[in-house]
């Protein structure tokens, strides 16, 4: 209720300030009106950038080039008698193919390359824009037919960025933006819990550069004048980055209160200063990403003022994780039938995954070597051996995280030769991770959320965070719903890699090492779960562990690696008498475990 | 033809060979730091700037490089220990946005100052040495000074770097940080030595470079593009492989305004840098000098 009316107000405030910027023609002076065009045109690019940094992690640095090609655009095809309405089509269209072309050499990259390249962009656009005379007028630019329109691209540049903060409030509440907060965090796990990237990326990148392209139409439009170096000049490009970032990346109202900070102090200083403008604001910006590079909404006075600009409404976002209860993961109050799961019936006859030669060289280091491997429904499969033997390579050629180097891999009677890493994920297999790799900078719960959500097509992202809950009570994080992944103790961090795998919905599940650092009766309970999961839920389930007295208790039987090769399988029983098994593995550590475990 | 062509050539190799001079700095602190510097190239152009004005007050070249250095040395150490090593304490998203934000910031200074204090006007220092005339070739004696003078400085960078305490704790560092560190690299001294090492070779570069082209207080980011492309192509860290990268980059260059038009010769090195990236996201070359 109270999030509701607090809702109603915001919604009521924003709609106020876009009537009143709408009415401002009506009465505020010229120079006002063109002042406020400039900063909705800032806001516009500074918004539209933030989809793909702050939500995503990509820094485009080039996002400058889309403004460019839409100013470009729209006004060759206004110079040619276009009709206005089809001018600005032509201008998002032809930058969306612009944008679907670069996105995939560009996405290849990550981090600063990614940057770099981005930016390399912009002397790239400018030079083309010189040096394609015949169509861009080359350095002297392009003259618009003369009509008044200040007063019309106001109201459109008004209708643009309202449209951006729109989109940032619907995008922001979207499943989409899961696939985009994943990505930022981890590509891989994102992909191998069923989330399609590549497509993704390209998405977001088109919707940036048409809202891009829109304002440099309307700029264009607006100034009725364009040469090489505005719409690509280098100083001029990097302002709306610098924006977003003095704000607050990643933050909703990040962007607008950047734009709104420096364009005014832009505007201060054309005023004030004949000379050094520009030193001026450049040590502005020097000076935010000296002391406060997270910008200003993150800057801790800010927080202290407790601001309910936060992205995401539900928990803390950012900053201090709940303090946790001592003492890692707590008992699990909740039964397995209280998953929102549906069990399957098991047919012990069904090949579940088949193995067939399946090879995996790094180099000439033979990581898997010449596997044959068949499990069945219903069974509880044992993987062992020691360090190096290929295990986890193994779950890393049937998950698809490497791609193997000879042989084939049938999964529930399908080679996943011809699928991808996310649709391996959908036709239901779910693996954690050795050394896990939450989504550290989402919540507990939304890191469970994101598998739910790729599971079903037409969960919203409030009813997947409900039902993200339960995963966590069986798996005994209720008290850690709302904390940063990050901020996870290392025996959570394995607790939570349980709950998103279970969160695929897998048939088949692969377990690397989840109960190796747990207590005896940690390791009880774990075990208990992987019964479970067989018994009541008609899981299939390869573990990987070492701890022998647990595998003792659940696995039907037993696969032993030695340097990529299969050297035993048969009952755990049968196992640990065998002689290779012995001298590969066991040793003195039999001894030892025995000690330890039983 | 074939003269033109020598001539092209060697002017190529001699501009390649000084790219390859503003990569090395780039390269290093890249390498070792981690830290993208934008205002790298835009050093090189002020620094230019200064050296025309300290030639029009009558000090010869050598003097201009000997004053030069260790200002640019004494900047660079102090621009990484002032404004980047606090961000190194923040989480990753924070400490690569910070960075970006202070180097683009420091690049619009030193522009923006530089053109206030002494004009955007293109300058350079004009001296002229005569030519050799080889057959049809002719080639100016300071294009081979100055190709001479890259040769040393590139073999004195690379002495450094294998043989020094120094050189060897930067390559340390670039290869494995943590491990280096356990070995005794005390690694905040290492970074603002290797900013500081970094600003120096461009001063070097920069004396070089205003003596044959011309520099404005704007042209510095084409260069930072430059050198940024030849140490993806060449290797990060890899000296001569930057060294190989920088000619092959002047060549180009030189060819694309021999065979095609001088207006796109500034493109080569961003399309090149574009395609090497889409076809190998990793660059050519990952091992280290």
């Amino acid at each position: 209720m109270n999030a509701g009316r607090m809702q109603f107000v915001y919604g009521l405030a924003v709609s106020l300030v876009i009537v009143g910027l709408a009415t401002m023609p009506y009465f505020a002076s010229p120079y006002m009106i063109s002042f406020v065009f400039t900063v909705l045109i800032a806001y516009t690019l500074a918004q539209s950038w933030d989809w793909v940094a702050g939500e995503m992690g990509y820094i485009n640095l080039g996002h400058y080039c889309f403004y460019g090609v839409g100013a470009y655009v729209f006004s060759l095809a206004l110079a040619s008698h276009t009709t206005p309405v089809l001018a600005l089509i032509w201008a998002v269209l032809f930058t969306a193919v612009v944008a679907v072309a670069l996105a995939f050499p560009l996405f290849r990259l990550r981090g600063d390359y990614f940057a770099f390249a981005t930016l390399a962009l912009l002397p790239l656009a400018e030079i083309l824009a010189y040096n394609l005379s015949s169509v861009t007028n080359g350095a002297d630019g392009i003259m618009l037919p003369a009509h008044d329109v200040r007063n019309l691209t106001f109201m459109l540049a008004v209708g643009l960025s309202a449209l951006a903060f729109l989109a940032s409030v619907l995008l922001d509440r979207s499943r989409f933006a899961y696939t985009l907060r994943g990505i930022r965090n981890d590509e891989l796990v994102l992909e191998t819990m069923g989330g399609r990237i590549q497509s993704a990326k390209t998405k977001i990148l088109v919707f940036s550069a048409g809202f891009a392209a829109l304002a440099g139409a309307l700029q264009a439009w607006q100034l009725s004048y364009i040469d090489p170096p505005t719409v690509f000049g280098l100083d001029v490009a990097l302002i709306p980055i610098a924006m977003a970032l003095l704000g607050g990346s990643g933050l909703l109202w990040g962007p607008l209160v950047g734009v709104l900070v420096l364009a005014i102090i832009q505007q201060w200083l054309l005023i004030n200063l004949t000379m050094l403008n520009a030193t001026v604001y450049g040590a502005i910006i020097l000076f935010i990403g000296r002391y406060m590079p997270g910008g200003i909404l993150r800057a801790s006075w800010v927080e202290k003022l407790s601001m309910a600009c936060r992205q995401r409404s539900n928990g803390p976002a950012t900053g201090d994780a709940v303090p946790g209860l001592p003492g890692g993961v707590h008992a699990a109050a909740a039964a397995i039938s209280s998953l929102p799961l549906v069990p399957q019936a098991v047919d012990r006859q069904t090949v579940v995954l088949d193995c067939r030669k399946v090879t995996k060289a790094f180099g000439g280091n033979i990581a898997v070597d010449a596997l044959d491997l068949r499990v069945h429904q219903g069974e509880i499969v044992g993987l062992i051996g020691g360090n190096g033997s290929g295990k986890t390579t193994l779950f890393n050629c049937i998950s698809k995280a490497f791609e193997p180097t000879s042989g084939g891999i049938v999964l529930f009677g399908k080679d996943i030769r011809s699928l991808r890493r996310d649709q391996i994920a959908r036709i239901g297999v779910g693996r954690t991770y050795q050394i896990p790799r939450p989504f550290g900078d989402l919540t507990v719960d939304e890191n469970v959320a994101i598998p739910l959500m790729y599971q079903d097509p037409h969960l919203r992202p409030s009813a997947a965070l409900a039902q993200a809950r339960k995963f966590l009570d069986y798996v005994g994080l209720s008290t850690r719903t709302g904390s940063l992944a990050e901020g996870l103790s290392l025996q959570e961090k394995k607790a939570l890699e349980l709950a998103r795998a279970l969160a695929c919905r897998p048939k088949l599940l692969l377990v690397d090492e989840v109960a190796s650092g747990l207590t005896p009766a940690e390791v009880a309970r774990f075990t208990q779960h992987i019964r479970d999961m067989r018994d009541e839920l008609g899981m299939t389930v390869i573990w990987i562990e070492h701890i022998f007295s647990a595998l003792a208790q659940v696995v039907d039987r037993v696969v032993v690696l030695d340097h990529g090769r299969l050297i035993a399988d048969g009952p755990l029983a049968e196992i640990v008498r065998d002689e290779r098994v012995i001298k590969a593995y066991l040793g003195s550590a039999h001894a030892e475990d025995d000690h330890a475990g039983a | 033809m074939i003269e033109v062509f020598l001539q092209v050539l060697i002017g190529g190799v001699m501009l390649g060979g000084l790219y390859a001079l503003v990569a090395f700095g780039l390269s290093l602190t890249y390498g070792v730091v981690h830290i993208l510097d934008f205002s790298h190239g835009t050093l090189l152009a002020v620094i230019g700037v200064i050296s025309s004005l300290l030639y029009l007050a009558g000090l010869n070249p050598l003097w201009i490089a000997l004053i030069l250095v260790p200002c640019a040395f004494a900047y660079g150490g102090a621009f990484y220990f002032a404004l980047l090593r606090p961000l190194g304490s923040r989480g990753p998203f924070e400490s690569t946005v910070g960075t970006v934000l202070v180097t683009v910031g420091a690049l619009l200074i030193l522009s923006d100052v530089t053109s206030v204090l002494a004009g955007a006007t293109p300058k350079n220092i004009p001296i002229r040495l005569g030519v050799y005339i080889i057959g049809d070739v002719v080639i100016p004696r300071m294009q081979l000074a100055i190709l001479l003078a890259t040769a040393l400085l590139t073999l004195a960078i690379h002495l450094v770097l294998t043989r020094t305490w120094f050189g060897r704790a930067i390559r340390a560092v670039t290869q494995e940080q943590v491990a280096a560190q356990l070995c005794g690299v005390r690694s905040v001294w290492l970074r603002t030595m290797t900013f500081a090492f970094g600003a120096g070779t461009v001063a070097i570069a920069a004396v070089l470079y205003v003596l044959t082209y011309p520099v404005d207080p704007y042209m510095g980011f084409g260069l930072t593009v430059k050198a940024f492309t030849i140490i993806i192509l060449g290797g990060i860290g890899n000296l001569p492989g930057a060294l190989v990268a920088g000619i092959l980059l002047g060549v180009a260059e030189g060819m694309t305004g021999l065979y095609w038009d001088t207006q796109w010769a500034p493109a080569i090195s961003v399309v090149l840098l574009l395609v090497i990236l889409a076809v190998r996201p990793q660059g050519f070359a990952r091992k280290t000098a």
